[in-house]
């Protein structure tokens, strides 16, 4: 069976085209929307396709860790105890800071629901990390929501649709994320390198960081919040400080969006920035200076004599 | 005998083979991570791009497999047109070929695939890097088409078998 070559030839060409022009950085929007819509036409037959998994997905763990369960519970319990010790602290430092910021009149931004959302795609991509979720702009959810699962942040998304949205993992290529130790306050952008351990960067020589440091956000970037849990300070062979995410201490199958209000840089304010010019409702008087005398040439002075 | 009217363009069967392909696309796409399970998935779709396109050439036309490449492009969330580019390369080196009657059996069917299978990866793996503009991780893409060539001969039994002629009394 043949076909029409000229079709093939203008195939790959096209397919070269998209290539080149469809970038995350040069996208144009009418590649978003198509994105956009492919991904939102497919995502009930994904959910419908990764049900039966979704149902199936403790069955195995549960007979592996049958024997496990009495020490799991004993370690539990003592977690539980420790969690109630921390939440009472937790509330007691929220009462604090609201009383603050009424002494202070702070006008803080209202923290707004977060969204819960499914994980209905896996992509198994060479090229990108990302995950496909459940929930688009009908829920409420922006690109550069923080996305996070239970144990810490996961990533944020890249593309929304109606139903569904594309977040970019921490581990991808392309994700940067300004972070701190939580002990030191010691600074670093977390960037993906298709590896499980994200690599910190930026970190200074004399950066104090030990093994085992807590990271979180810092929010230096205005586009996530500060102090999102995103995992423990380690350090690899070469001796690059790593982050072990704590979001892989579970997989990644619900997650919840955070609908967070990007601080915005100061040249979207430069409207807002600009002054009249000043006006007096009286008007100060001018002195009116007298005319310098004009100096009476020597010539002149020598002409009338003569 | 043939008539005229088996001639046509058989959209209907092309859409079908599409909507076959795009049903392994998505199952390609599933959450099989969120099970603990290992993370192997086998290229499915270029499966059934290969089947069709070596069974039942007629139904896989390279718009097809251009629309299907795309579609895993989005889903996968990587640059558009590189597994189409993939797909559409290592196929169109296939049906180069000029062989007069499409193979039947197994071994060479397998065999091909493999071929098919390799070009396709290899194109991806550059093409994509160029894309993203830094070299992609070989280990995922190894293990992705490994699974792929080892899973094959399960899908093409199956295939062939059920499109074996009926022999015997019943």
């Amino acid at each position: 069976m043949r076909f029409s070559r000229t079709l093939s030839a203008l195939l790959f060409l096209a397919s070269i085209g998209l290539i080149v022009f469809d970038r995350p950085d040069v996208r144009p929007q009418v590649f978003s929307v198509f994105r956009a819509t492919v991904v939102d036409l497919a995502s009930p037959m994904l959910a419908l396709a990764g049900d039966p998994l979704r149902r199936i997905r403790n069955v195995g763990p549960y007979f592996r860790n049958q024997a496990a369960l009495a020490d799991e519970n004993a370690r539990l319990r003592q977690e539980l105890n420790e969690a109630r010790y921390w939440r009472d602290l937790a509330f007691r430092l929220r009462d604090q800071v609201e009383v603050y910021e009424e002494a202070l009149n702070l006008d803080a931004p209202v923290a707004r629901e977060r969204v819960g959302a499914w994980v209905i795609a896996d992509p198994q991509g060479p090229f990108v990390r990302s995950r496909l979720i459940g929930a688009g702009e009908n829920r409420g959810v922006q690109a550069g929501h923080p996305v996070l699962n239970v144990y810490g942040l996961v990533g944020r998304v890249v593309e929304t649709g109606r139903r569904s949205s594309r977040v970019l993992l921490l581990t991808d290529l392309n994700s940067r994320v300004p972070v701190m130790a939580d002990r030191s306050n010691a600074r670093a952008v977390l960037a993906g390198d298709n590896t499980p351990f994200p690599v910190m960067e930026y970190i200074g020589r004399e950066a104090d960081l030990i093994d085992g440091d807590r990271i979180v956000t810092s929010g230096d970037d205005g586009v996530l919040p500060r102090g999102l849990p995103v995992g423990q300070a380690i350090r690899d062979r070469h001796g690059r400080w790593r982050v072990q995410l704590f979001s892989d201490l579970a997989p990644v199958d619900f997650v919840w969006v955070f609908p967070y209000e990007r601080v915005p840089p100061p040249e979207q304010d430069r409207d807002a920035l600009t002054f009249e010019p000043l006006r007096l409702e009286s008007p100060a008087p001018v002195v009116q200076a007298e005319p310098a005398p004009q100096p009476q040439s020597v010539v002149e002075e020598d002409e009338e004599e003569s | 005998m043939r008539t005229p009217i088996d001639r046509r363009p058989p959209y209907w069967t092309i859409a079908l083979s599409v909507f076959v392909t795009l049903a392994a696309l998505i199952f390609h796409a599933t959450p099989a991570r969120i099970t603990g399970g290992p993370d192997l998935m086998p290229l499915l779709p270029l499966m059934s791009i290969f089947l069709w396109a070596s069974l039942r050439p007629r139904f896989m036309p390279p718009i097809a497999i251009f629309a299907i490449g795309v579609a895993q492009d989005v889903l996968t969330g990587g640059p558009m047109g590189v597994w189409a580019l993939a797909y559409l390369t290592a196929m169109a080196i296939l049906r180069d070929r000029k062989e007069d009657s499409p193979v039947r059996e197994v071994l060479p069917l397998w065999l091909r695939f493999s071929g098919v299978l390799a070009i396709s990866v290899v194109v991806a793996w550059v093409v994509g890097s160029l894309a993203v503009g830094a070299l992609a991780p070989v280990r995922s893409l190894l293990i992705e088409a490994v699974s792929t060539a080892l899973m094959f001969p399960l899908v093409a039994m199956l295939v062939l078998r059920g499109r074996a002629p009926r022999t015997g009394i019943l």
